[in-house]
């Protein structure tokens, strides 16, 4: 039986989604060097959300843990988001930070404001941030940085040495030196 | 619309890999869940949320620690279930927003190369018939949907509405039995 003009027109009222439907859903991935080497990085349609040294391979696992959305691997990243890697400097990125607790993303954000080629003590942070004892939690956000390198936690250093890095002393010294922070 | 649905290609790829194959189940059930969205909620900002809250959820509960079985699983009633219960919950929870309106971005198709009546008929636009389609009842309207929008049988419509597939048929031609009288109405009118 042919279908009649209503069906017909019915059936027209099939609807594709818009092509941002997807970004909404899935996340991106792209592997690129950086000073630290090759890395790892995830980014959502708001922003960069997650980073890790390719050697580790953690990316997924982390990335996925926190925002459960698929994550699919991307050969043509945004070109800010390379540039940014290649020098180390993500200050002008956006990032996907919401998830973060109030205290984190002060933390984070007072970070974001440390020059290349200065370092700063966990204690300015603190002060910064309006919350001068909390010195050690400082510390504990610094090290749970999502997107470290971007967001420079490695410019945080103790007073009597550099401190901590997410990824060890190493690694802190190499991106200090290269930054002209430290010798 | 009418495709064929054959979900073993797309379930042995989430099997092979959960994000490339949700990636390839996204392509195949997109029309499907948002064209179910947009006729539901009226609005194509709020079918692009249910979309991706939908497909966000299905993914969610595929990496769940209790995920549906892939040898069982039905993607395409299984989607569309979650986007209606999504609607139904965010109903509840969110302050009750205003039943769909007749405006939507649906294309109008018409014909100028028709004669008057059969302009007539084809004049019921796109437009138009999305909003005669939102105004009968949320059951009717989803039946209709299904089956005459997507083409979908009617067990796999009884499936995704929880209802007997008796009451799915019913649905499906008391909706149609309204947009009819609204139809021939317009068509006599332009005569």
């Amino acid at each position: 039986m042919p279908l009649d003009d209503l069906e017909q027109a019915l059936a027209g009222l099939a609807a594709a989604p818009p092509a941002r439907v997807f970004d909404r859903i899935t996340a991106r991935w792209t592997r690129a060097t950086s000073p630290l080497g090759d890395v790892d990085v995830a980014y959502t349609e708001h922003g960069v959300a997650w980073l890790r040294p390719a050697a580790l391979g953690t990316l997924a696992e982390e990335f996925k843990a926190r925002f459960a959305r698929p994550l699919l691997r991307t050969d043509h990243p945004p070109a800010a988001l390379t540039d940014a890697l290649a020098t180390g400097d993500g200050g002008g990125l956006d990032y996907d930070l919401t998830w973060l607790t109030p205290f984190a993303s002060s933390v984070l954000s007072a970070a974001r404001t440390i020059p290349r080629g200065q370092v700063r003590p966990y204690t300015w942070i603190a002060e910064r941030i309006g919350n001068p004892k909390a010195v050690r939690a400082v510390g504990s956000a610094l090290g749970h940085n999502p997107v470290p390198l971007l967001i420079p936690c490695h410019r945080i250093v103790r007073a009597d040495g550099l401190g901590q890095y997410i990824f060890g002393v190493d690694a802190k010294t190499t991106l200090l030196r290269g930054e002209g922070a430290i010798e | 619309m009418s495709r064929p649905d054959d979900p073993v290609p797309i379930l042995d790829a989430l099997r092979e890999d959960l994000d490339t194959g949700f990636a390839g189940l996204y392509d195949a059930y997109r029309v499907y869940v948002h064209t179910v969205a947009l006729r539901a909620t009226g609005s194509p900002a709020d079918a692009e949320d249910l979309t991706a809250e939908t497909f966000l959820r299905a993914y969610r509960s595929l990496i769940s620690t209790r995920p549906p079985d892939l040898d069982t699983l039905q993607p395409r009633a299984w989607l569309l279930t979650i986007a209606l219960n999504t609607l139904r919950n965010d109903r509840r929870t969110k302050a009750r927003k205003p039943p769909p309106g007749p405006l939507d971005n649906a294309p109008d198709r018409c014909d100028p190369t028709q004669n008057p009546a059969r302009a007539a008929e084809q004049n019921e636009t796109a437009r138009e018939l999305a909003a005669r389609l939102a105004l009968l009842p949320e059951r009717q309207r989803e039946a209709v949907v299904l089956r005459h929008v997507l083409d979908l049988p009617i067990a796999e419509i009884a499936q995704v509405l929880g209802v007997p597939e008796g009451t799915a048929k019913s649905h499906v031609s008391r909706g149609l039995a309204a947009l009819r009288v609204h139809h021939r109405e317009a068509v006599n009118a332009a005569r």
